[in-house]
């Protein structure tokens, strides 16, 4: 494979970059109220749809542009590199909905997905089903043209600031449990759906849980045959592994850049053990980022992403840790006096990235059966 | 086609279990080598550009790493050839590449750069298995000096880790009137340009290790019964496995980069793409052959077993041309001192 770019793709990187200097916001990444942090980050979502930005590489007809998923990677690269706010992961939720939705459903969600208008979360995980999803209770009962959802979500990230949920529910409680549910899109304004934030250990409301109680869909809001949950399930996972989909390399390298600041200010890049540390995760963040575009690559040549996403997954949540782990060394007593506290918060933030979309464990058990070990 | 070539010689050199390395043909397989033209990827055509890329000569050094060849394909035909075609000894290379004669490189005492001479101190010709000579370098007023030693004199067999490379030792000193000068002095540049290439290979050597002995252990665990049941379908084994599975693909990711960037990138962004790779390959290779040893359990400790050979032949590798630890203070300068 040829990592560089084509002449069209180095234009339209020198041009985004132009761009990026001219609108990234000003101290953007100072703002400590969340509500305006949101806020934020949704407006930076219009913002890069309006200049083109947003889901490049999906067909235009539902508010894309056509092309290689390349272009998405160099604008996390470039946004990565020029310290812009955190692009919005619409990649998961919109390959779902297109991959499954019937015509109508698409040209009605996904182009307000990809323009920012609505923002999406993910009702996937329960109080009992996390790592084995396929147990969910929230049922789903078919009452004339409606489904009514009873049960409860955890883990639904960003639902108290989304418009609309992927949600999962038991349409056929008969049936083994992997092939008794279906998807529903969902608006989250239905009278009887009740979001409850969570506070994470970061302190922060990251996550919700959330309550349905007596909700009607209609059942043209149902996404994909009855039944066909699980594997729009498995796909959107598969897609929310992948790498081209998160921004997670940009904000690795922009962490990195920081945490190198932080040992340059206190005077310890003098130190071999800390100039050895420093080398070492901006390591692991350059395997991280061959590896997807590796699978990037894959990609681009037709193919849809596979457990090898796992290794990834694998390979994000050992980064992204290690690094926080060598800022908490690096400041030492600071993060732990409240001098620092933003760094102790991003160190919280870090641990559940090894167990939401799928546990490292679960992660391990995926690539075992990949390489066809025993059951 | 490359990978399919290597992969085929790999298979009728490579070891099985230790002892083979006693009955194997290397001369056969070095002979396919060179009939396939693998010997002659780091000379250089025509217009003075190298027969085979990075990319291509990395593919080889994988296919047989992963197969243990007992073959210096590295030495030789890798880090030789183009150390020779750098310094502009294009029939020096093209000589090398028929596969009738042999040299390599020798390397300090600690294995972690070319020797500069005339010097005392012990220096090692690694991956020396029927070279007649080695490549080291003499300091001088244009730069450094390509010089060729015999290997006749002052050179004993080392008893080193690596049961698929021959290690040779001399305790030095080594005078100025046994080396010859080959081509002309190189610049800073193409030493560095060298490096690169070589920390490449000896990664793509032990990715190739690497992957073979995970894919041992994973087909052991299909056939290995315990308490019963296959021992694959234990989780902690399947663990395990999984680790070591995406170390070395990592390892793979990094390493695939860098042979690319031999040739595509200016030599400042390739040697780091290679230091890069091969710290990344030598942070795991210990641990990854370590697991593979384990999951073969009591067997796999054995002499006599297939799996040290794979452990050895990371260790080594580990080493040449710097550790991890030498390649992060090197990344580190580049990184926070911008040298």
């Amino acid at each position: 494979m040829d990592y560089r770019d084509t002449p069209e793709e180095a234009e339209f990187r020198a041009t985004l970059r132009e761009w990026l200097t001219a609108t990234i916001p000003a101290g953007w990444d100072k703002i400590e109220d969340e509500e305006e942090s949101v806020r934020l980050r949704k407006d930076w979502h219009r913002t890069l749809y309006r200049a083109g930005y947003v889901g490049m590489s999906w067909p235009v007809e539902y508010g894309g542009r056509g092309l290689s998923p390349v272009y998405d990677a160099i604008l996390n690269e470039e946004s990565g590199n020029l310290g812009a706010p955190p692009l919005p992961s619409v990649g998961y939720i919109g390959r779902a909905i297109f991959m499954y939705a019937s015509e109508e459903q698409k040209r009605r969600f996904l182009p307000p997905l990809l323009s920012g208008e609505a923002s999406w979360c993910q009702g996937f995980s329960e109080p009992e089903a996390g790592s084995d999803l396929a147990s969910l209770r929230t049922a789903a009962r078919l009452d004339g043209d409606h489904y009514v959802v009873n049960g409860q979500k955890m883990w639904t990230s960003g639902g108290q600031y989304a418009d609309w949920c992927l949600l999962l529910a038991r349409t056929d409680p008969d049936v083994p449990k992997h092939k008794g549910i279906s998807a529903f899109l969902v608006s989250m304004t239905e009278p009887g759906v009740t979001v409850r934030p969570i506070v994470i250990a970061s302190g922060e409301a990251e996550t919700a849980e959330v309550f349905w109680d007596d909700v009607r869909i209609p059942v043209e809001q149902r996404l994909g045959a009855p039944g066909e949950g699980w594997r729009i399930a498995m796909t959107t996972v598969a897609y929310e592994r992948g790498p081209a989909d998160i921004g997670f390399i940009a904000n690795y390298r922009r962490t990195l850049r920081k945490v190198e600041g932080l040992a340059a200010e206190r005077g310890l890049l003098e130190k071999e053990e800390v100039r050895k540390a420093l080398a070492r995760a901006y390591v692991r963040g350059e395997v991280l980022r061959l590896n997807c575009m590796e699978q990037l690559s894959m990609r681009v040549s037709g193919r849809a992403p596979g457990p090898e996403g796992s290794v990834a997954k694998l390979l994000w949540a050992d980064a992204e840790q290690s690094l926080q782990h060598l800022a908490m060394d690096i400041l030492g007593a600071d993060e732990m006096t409240g001098v620092a506290a933003g760094w102790l918060s991003s160190y919280f933030t870090s641990r559940p990235v090894s167990v939401y979309g799928g546990s490292a464990q679960i992660q391990k058990n995926i690539i075992a059966r990949m390489l066809d070990m025993p059951r | 086609m490359l990978k399919d070539v290597a992969a085929q010689i790999a298979g009728s050199a490579g070891p099985s279990n230790p002892s083979d390395l006693n009955t194997l043909d290397r001369a056969a397989a070095w002979r396919s080598l060179a009939q396939a033209g693998l010997l002659a990827l780091r000379t250089r055509d025509d217009d003075g550009r190298p027969v085979g890329s990075g990319v291509e000569v990395a593919v080889v050094a994988e296919g047989l790493g992963a197969g243990l060849v007992p073959v210096p394909y590295l030495g030789s035909a890798v880090l030789a050839t183009e150390l020779l075609a750098l310094a502009g000894a294009h029939d020096e290379a093209e000589a090398l590449s028929e596969g009738d004669t042999r040299t390599t490189v020798l390397l300090d005492r600690d294995l972690s750069a070319l020797a500069v001479l005339p010097g005392d101190q012990t220096v090692y010709a690694w991956d020396a298995d029927g070279a007649a000579d080695a490549l080291a370098l003499t300091a001088g007023p244009d730069g450094h000096q390509v010089v060729r030693v015999s290997l006749d004199t002052g050179f004993a067999p080392a008893a080193g880790s690596d049961l698929t490379r021959t290690l040779l030792r001399s305790d030095g000193p080594i005078d100025g009137a046994r080396l010859t000068p080959v081509g002309s002095p190189l610049s800073a540049e193409a030493l560095l340009r060298w490096e690169a290439l070589a920390l490449t290979v000896i990664s793509a050597d032990i990715v190739g290790v690497m992957r073979a002995a995970v894919a041992r252990a994973v087909a052991y665990t299909k056939e290995r019964v315990q308490y019963g049941v296959l021992i694959g379908s234990f989780q902690a084994v399947q663990h395990l496995c999984a680790e070591a599975y995406v170390q070395a693909e990592a390892s793979a990711s990094a390493t695939n980069y860098a042979a690319w960037a031999v040739d595509e990138l200016d030599v400042a962004e390739a040697l780091l793409a290679a230091r890069t790779a091969k710290t990344q390959a030598a942070l795991v290779a210990r641990e990854v052959t370590e697991t593979v040893m384990q999951v073969f359990g009591g067997i796999g400790q054995t002499y006599e077993h297939i799996a040290h050979v794979h452990t050895r032949r990371a260790l080594t590798d580990r080493q040449v041309l710097g550790d991890e630890g030498v390649q992060l203070v090197r990344i580190a300068d580049v990184r926070l001192t911008g040298e």
